[in-house]
């Protein structure tokens, strides 16, 4: 939504102004922006006039424009509209006031929230593409079941936001009624039958039976049943239970890094990765969403590692040490590295899934 | 019984202290004894690389110490010998991360699972030397016929016998050429021994294949024909407590040593 001479700068996660000058100036040093007009993502944090003109100045400094806040905090707002800066609300809360329908191809994640869902959810059906890798589909059959849930309400998709939200809530209060707690029925309760969609189930099928064709290699479990003592692993609660959501890598933002990883640099990161550059052995990766590897990856790689098994690991050469998705653990096989016995400039662009518990490899063309 | 705890250590870098502790560690397990090497070398692991052992790394003595697993799930098997398990440093901290006390901790811990808990040490005498050596109660110097490995092996002597809990310690002597002690270029292991008056352990040649078996993430030790695997294996027979007599290391006489030799008598 903004164009080239735009320059987005996230500060949604910064707490104290000093946080925000700090990573302000760092963002506007290490690249060169001059000319720029600056976005500047707020999120909820306040900021009081002489905060605002500070951080101003420190931008005009460097050569941008402060053009934009994003801002959800009505006193910020405020003091932006005063001194002639555009305030925009951050585009998750955009979705709900004016939602574009979806070019095909591209999905946004939408929820109830949202207006015309039927129209949406049959128009993105109908457009699909059939090369729409799986998460795609899955998330297609997801709105659909909104959809359904919906007509079982006996609301009309069709009618605007609030009148939807108005029939859900009346049909829950009728419902608790009769069942006192209703949120635990509901989740018991038989999901609705999928509407048929012979190609998409098709192509889904498709996919899991090439899975073996198509993998290049099964990234070996990083522990050999030998290697299982006892009861020893059960008790591994590290890392958070596994969710199946298929949105959370599209909604998450992406730290982009333009550098080689070396040997014992972590890079830790909320929502996705991508790297253009080497990530050396000894390096790892650790993201809540995807890893992109622009070059050879022989660290260790966990994305998803807030326990997304839907996440995926890219590269151009993929010699991963070790890879990591969601609470899946996989170790390269003994006896193949890459860089340090054949070291070639053929790259082989691959991507791990995890398909049934299991880290998979495909050349990323086959998709 | 409890096991014995061996700090493996040289004062300065390079002069095999890793590759000693990976060749010792397996020889023992060949033996049959139960065998953990524990790296201590934190930021600058190398140990899992000379074992192969690489890619099964997932918990670190970091980990451990931190308590994010517990000791047993970070003892990473090694692939073909089940009596021989690695106890891997972190790669992404480093030696501040785990101080003297937990590793002598975890030593005390693993001594009563184990025969022999093998400590590699780090180079220096900072913390990464202190945390090594403070669960040990047996050290080995590893040292080259250098004077400079001679003086740092010295000063190391020195800060073990001031350590209480080390009873003993015996030198090693690495990468040891012996047509250049003939020609006198090099110092004998004798008179290494004087300079440092302690108990040999052992002496191991230089061997390429020791350059070759790092690469590929095996122990010279597996390799029968390797002179210093045979070194090696007679060492480890040493630490169990048998007398074994010090192996002749002269290199093998080859075709090429008896042609120069006749050309020599002809000239």
């Amino acid at each position: 939504m903004y164009d080239n001479e735009y320059f987005v700068v996230d500060m949604a996660s910064c707490t104290s102004t000093g946080e925000i000058i700090n990573s302000l100036s760092l963002a506007l040093e290490t690249l060169n922006h001059s000319g720029k007009k600056i976005v500047l993502k707020l999120n909820e944090s306040y900021l009081n006039q002489s905060q605002m003109l500070s951080i101003q100045s420190l931008i005009t400094s460097y050569g941008c424009i402060l053009d934009t806040v994003e801002t959800i905090n009505p006193d910020t707002a405020r003091i932006a509209e005063n001194m002639n800066i555009i305030v925009q609300k951050p585009i998750e809360k955009r979705v709900e006031e004016n939602y574009d329908t979806p070019k095909t191809g591209e999905f946004e994640p939408f929820t109830l929230q949202s207006k015309k869902t039927d129209d949406i959810a049959l128009k993105d059906v109908t457009g699909l593409h059939f090369e729409a890798d799986l998460d795609a589909i899955q998330r297609q059959q997801n709105d659909i079941n909104i959809n359904l849930d919906l007509k079982e309400a006996g609301v009309n998709p069709r009618s605007d936001f609030e009148t939807i939200e108005n029939q859900i809530s009346n049909q829950y209060t009728k419902a608790e009624e009769i069942i006192p707690n209703v949120e635990e029925y509901s989740k018991i309760a038989s999901p609705i039958e999928m509407m048929d969609f012979p190609e998409v189930q098709q192509e889904e099928n498709k996919e899991f039976e090439n899975a073996e064709k198509n993998s290049i290699g099964v990234y070996k479990k990083a522990y050999d049943e030998n290697q299982l003592q006892d009861d020893e692993w059960e008790e591994v609660d590290f890392y958070e239970t596994p969710t199946n959501d298929p949105v959370v890598s599209d909604t998450k933002n992406t730290t982009y890094i333009n550098q080689t990883l070396r040997s014992g640099q972590i890079l830790e990161a909320d929502g996705n990765v991508v790297i253009i550059g080497d990530c050396h052995p000894g390096s790892e990766i650790r993201a809540v969403g995807d890893i992109t590897v622009w070059g050879v990856l022989s660290g260790i790689a966990h994305a998803g590692c807030k326990g997304n098994i839907n996440a995926r690991v890219r590269a151009l050469k993929m010699n991963a040490v070790q890879l990591r998705i969601g609470n899946c653990y996989s170790r390269r096989p003994d006896g193949t590295n890459i860089p340090y016995i054949i070291r070639s400039s053929i790259f082989t662009p691959e991507e791990a899934r995890v398909i049934d518990g299991e880290i998979m490899l495909f050349k990323i063309n086959q998709n | 019984m409890a096991g014995s705890v061996i700090v493996i250590t040289s004062g300065k870098g390079g002069v095999g202290k890793t590759t000693t502790s990976a060749n010792i560690g397996t020889a023992l397990a060949h033996l049959g004894y139960k065998v953990v090497l524990i790296d201590t070398d934190i930021g600058l692991r190398n140990l899992d690389l000379l074992l192969g052992l690489e890619n099964r790394i997932v918990y670190t003595i970091v980990d451990v110490v931190e308590e994010r697993c517990k000791l047993k799930q970070a003892l990473v098997k090694d692939k073909k010998n089940p009596n021989l398990c690695l106890l891997a440093a972190a790669q992404t901290r480093d030696k501040s991360a785990v101080d003297a006390d937990q590793l002598k901790d975890i030593c005390e811990k693993l001594k009563e699972d184990f025969d022999y808990v093998l400590v590699d040490c780090p180079a220096g005498i900072e913390q990464g030397f202190q945390n090594a050596v403070a669960g040990a109660n047996e050290a080995i110097v590893v040292t080259t016929p250098e004077m400079s490995a001679i003086r740092d092996a010295d000063r190391i002597i020195g800060l073990l016998e001031s350590k209480e809990g080390v009873e003993r310690y015996r030198l090693l002597v690495n990468r040891v050429r012996p047509k250049l002690i003939k020609s006198n270029d090099m110092m004998g292991v004798d008179d290494v021994v004087e300079i440092l008056s302690c108990d040999l352990i052992g002496v191991i040649p230089e061997d390429t294949n020791i350059i070759t078996s790092t690469n590929k993430g095996e122990p010279v030790v597996n390799d029968e024909k390797s002179l210093a695997g045979m070194a090696y294996i007679n060492v480890a027979k040493r630490i169990t407590g048998e007398d074994v007599p010090l192996l002749d290391i002269d290199e093998p006489i080859t075709l090429i040593d008896k042609i120069k030799k006749f050309f020599a008598k002809k000239a």
